[in-house]
């Protein structure tokens, strides 16, 4: 069954902005769907209109079953949202705000405050629950926001952005929790400006840029689509002239620095890069520096949009494997 | 949860963070203690002679004038309702709550209601000064008929501010907040009885519906409760309270979407 399903969506603000121009996915029940793009490119507008906050202007939306437009009471049941900025009331408690979202979701008082409970510890808040969430830092109201949103065990979860300014180890507390509610069989749409985000938490990522969708498909296979993983070589000065023929025995070789430097694109994937190194020892080459380089989502983005994604700090290359050598 | 069980609690959980918001910034109730005090204050100390014409009920000018400033702190704690709606709006707040799947009344109930908890502390303090400077007692059934009365008009102005707030989500509809409801107030028979007002301040004081809510108030301060003085407030403050309402429902349910 398809948890999230989407047909020629469009939202057109007042003054014209278009802000969504016809968009069209599916996600599947226990999946982990990403929508990638930078500001402005109209992935809070979609996720609005998604979560019954906006109407559409075009096209319809169905979200576990039910019309975004027409059944937004039903599809509300079955949701939780995170919103970019998480509205929180300063002067409540993590506990009292999570017991009050409790009530709006219909919790009985008793067992809303078990799953307030409950769900603060779950969220690595138990020893501020008490403290007003004035006193928080982002992380822990980002972190407090996601709870909240699991108060009703929703079947859908909506986050929009949940790791913006955040720093590394807040943001992956976030995905930890987002791949733990996924291994529980929640649904999870996220939006992200971050490459590595969309790369690791996703099974499927579609490319916003400008209200339109310009590539959706898994990590691997948009990758896939932009290159092929290579290794770069870098060699020790000496008599390296036939380093070109022992490397052409793993994949294509390009030179890059006469004598020096080689790109190889490695048919065998990254399972040959012990290979390389063993066939460059053996023919007495030494090696100075050894990098894998993966394509990117970057690399999507920009064979896509002619652009890269902005406000991502990414270098764009992964290296995976770094060694010096003597 | 039963239906109705899960719309009083969502009330009851609104209502509360209200009155959570009043406990923990106490300063924030200042401003609505000290206009209606003030506003009495000045009123007597200005007209207090008016008294002497005939076609007053009363002697005591403060007598006369306390009821008003017991409208005006009602009707500015429910245009604070309507100014923290806005912010509620900006910060994110009200997305939270539209997105329970709580029917939409029972929201916009538990915010409206709330403003009887922000009127509460105004309404003592004009009370106890009101008294204390020599207004008449008005007895125990006045009194509650003047307080219910009051905070039923609290609501009223809630609705309407609310209603505003949700049209036009921003920081500068607060003055037309406070303004409406300080207008709505004064142009009764705040400051003289309707026989000795002229010209069009006459007229308009014929026709606000405020005005039969002021005298209401009023009764048990100047000459005594009656079923005849107190049925036509509860019937404005019933027709008001339902075309805000559903002025205020309006707004919740189809703008900023
Ligand atoms: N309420 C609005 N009125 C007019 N334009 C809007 C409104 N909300 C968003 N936009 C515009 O729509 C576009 C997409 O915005 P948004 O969905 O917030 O993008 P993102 O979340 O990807 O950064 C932007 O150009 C933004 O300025
Ligand atoms: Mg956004």
């Amino acid at each position: 069954m398809t948890a999230i399903e989407v047909q020629g969506l469009e939202r057109e603000f007042k003054g014209g902005v278009k802000a969504v121009q016809g968009i069209d996915l599916a996600v599947g029940e226990g999946e982990i769907y990403a929508f990638l793009g930078p500001n402005g490119a109209g992935k809070t507008t979609t996720v609005r209109m998604l979560t019954t906050l906006l109407r559409p202007t075009g096209g319809r939306a169905l979200v576990a079953g039910h019309d975004v437009a027409k059944e937004a009471a039903a599809v509300r049941r079955q949701i939780g949202v995170a919103l970019q900025e998480a509205a929180l009331d300063p002067l409540m408690s993590g506990h009292e705000l999570m017991r009050l979202q409790a009530t709006l979701h219909g919790l009985p008082r008793a067992e809303g405050r078990r799953r307030a409970d409950a769900l603060v510890e779950r969220v690595g808040l138990g020893y501020a629950k008490d403290r007003r969430v004035g006193t928080y830092s982002g992380g822990m109201r980002r972190r407090l926001d996601l709870g909240m949103a699991l108060v009703h065990e929703p079947r859908v979860l909506f986050l929009d952005e949940p790791t913006t300014g955040l720093d590394p180890s807040s943001r992956a507390a976030i995905w930890d929790e987002v791949r733990r509610l996924n291994d529980e069989g929640t649904t999870v749409f996220l939006t992200t400006q971050y490459l590595e985000e969309a790369d690791q938490l996703a099974d499927r990522v579609g490319i916003i840029d400008d209200g339109r969708m310009a590539i959706e498909g898994t990590p691997a296979a948009l990758k896939a689509q932009v290159g092929q993983p290579h290794l770069d070589v870098c060699l020790t000065d000496g008599a390296n002239d036939h380093a070109e023929g022992v490397l052409a025995r793993f994949g294509e070789v390009r030179p890059g620095i006469e004598g020096v430097h080689f790109q190889v694109t490695l048919a065998g994937g990254a399972g040959d890069i012990a290979p390389v190194v063993r066939a460059l020892d053996e023919a007495g080459l030494a090696v100075a520096q050894l990098n894998l380089v993966n394509p990117t989502l970057d690399d999507v983005f920009l064979a896509e949009t002619g652009r890269h994604l902005e406000g991502d700090q990414d270098t764009g290359e992964v290296a995976a494997l770094s060694l010096e050598s003597g | 949860m039963s239906a109705l069980a899960l719309e009083l609690s969502t009330i009851g959980v609104l209502m509360r963070r209200a009155l959570n918001e009043i406990l923990r910034v106490p300063g924030a109730a200042i401003p609505g203690i000290l206009a209606p005090s003030l506003f009495m204050l000045g009123l007597t100390g200005a007209f207090g002679a008016l008294t002497e014409l005939t076609g007053f009920s009363t002697e005591s000018y403060i007598s006369f004038i306390l009821p008003v400033s017991l409208m005006q702190a009602a009707g500015f704690a429910g245009a604070a309702t309507g100014v923290n709606t806005v912010r509620d709006i900006e910060l994110g707040w009200f997305d939270r709550l539209y997105l329970a799947p709580t029917p939409r009344p029972a929201l916009l109930a538990g915010i409206v209601l709330s403003a009887g908890f922000r009127a509460l502390l105004p309404m003592t303090a004009v009370l106890a000064i009101g008294l204390l400077l020599g207004a008449h007692w008005p007895g125990v059934p006045g009194l509650l008929i003047a307080i219910l009365l009051a905070l039923t008009f609290s609501a009223v102005s809630a609705s309407w501010t609310v209603g505003l707030a949700l049209r036009f989500r921003t920081q500068a509809a607060a003055p037309l907040m406070q303004a409406s409801m300080f207008i709505a107030v004064l142009f009764t028979t705040s400051y003289a009885p309707l026989e000795l007002l002229t010209g069009w301040l006459q007229t308009v004081a014929s026709i606000n519906p405020v005005t039969q809510v002021v005298e209401g108030v009023r009764q048990g301060f100047v000459e005594g409760v009656s079923f005849a003085g107190t049925w036509p407030a509860l019937v404005v403050l019933a027709v008001l309270l339902g075309l805000t309402f559903a002025f205020a429902l309006r707004g919740l349910a189809t703008t900023g979407r």
